[in-house]
């Protein structure tokens, strides 16, 4: 690694390589600093707007009203009798689940209804917000 | 630059060699500059409901946060709902980012529904932030 730049007067010339690290190092702090590893974990619905029409077979459907009771077809259903009810239509085939939402529900239930209807192997779940 | 000259029967003049040093910090440099995503949070405190179907989701997607108050936010701001697929078509420029909603669990579920549908429109993939099972 010794390079010697024999200049004019024969002297040996070095290059200063401590500003080039001072730069490096901050660059490498910035980097670190900014870099964020967010990492979240979560639950998706990989439904298809556009192809899910009338014209398909009815989905499941569970209605969120105000009140915090999951019902299906009017009749209240425990949280955890969700999933054995969509595995049970799943037999024939994968069904999309549907969860019609009144105004008042709180999100985290809908977002359990949803996450029930997934384990019970619903090919997509679908929210539809009731009007007033 | 005196100093650097070599002089090896004389103790304490010696220079340490820093081109190693360089080469570390050079491949650690790269390592993070690649890895960089800059994903800006929404910058609102979410309480997430625990799930049991909860995967990890896309590093590198955009966020939205359902506030408990019903109020949306994307990146340390308040919006509208109709400006989310906006927003969305701004943040993913020209290939499609897969969307994260944090959602609190307090929040009304008609927005949420309102606000899955909306990102729907100019994304692909539309996920809801929820915690691990313990």
């Amino acid at each position: 690694m010794k390079r010697k730049a024999s200049s004019s007067t024969g002297e040996e010339a070095e290059i200063n390589v401590s500003p080039l690290i001072d730069m490096v190092f901050i660059l490498l702090i910035f980097f670190i600093v900014a870099t964020s590893f967010v990492n979240e974990v979560g639950i998706s619905s990989n439904h298809k707007d556009t192809a899910n029409s009338s014209t398909e077979i009815s989905p499941l459907s569970f209605e969120l009203p105000g009140s915090g009771q999951v019902t299906r077809n009017g009749t209240p259903i425990e949280l955890r009798q969700i999933a054995p009810v969509v595995r049970t239509a799943s037999a024939k085939s994968k069904p999309s689940v549907l969860v019609k939402i009144s105004p008042g529900a709180r999100a985290g239930l809908a977002t359990q209804v949803m996450d029930q209807a997934l384990l019970g192997g619903a090919k997509a779940v679908k929210f539809a917000p009731l009007p007033k | 630059m005196r100093t650097r000259i070599k002089s090896a029967d004389e103790e304490g003049n010696e220079s340490i060699n820093v081109s190693p040093l360089i080469d570390v910090v050079f491949i650690l440099l790269i390592f993070f500059i690649v890895s960089a995503t800059f994903v800006s949070l929404p910058g609102v405190e979410i309480s997430r409901v625990r799930t049991e179907t909860a995967k990890s989701l896309e590093r590198n997607s955009i966020l939205f946060a359902l506030s408990d108050e019903d109020e949306i936010y994307h990146g340390g701001k308040k919006v509208n709902l109709q400006d989310v697929p906006g927003l969305i078509e701004k943040a993913s420029k020209d290939r499609k980012k897969p969307v994260v909603i944090q959602v609190d669990q307090w929040a009304d579920a008609t927005i949420m529904a309102k606000l899955v549908a909306e990102a729907g429109k100019n994304s692909n993939s539309v996920s809801i932030a929820t915690r691990k099972p313990k």
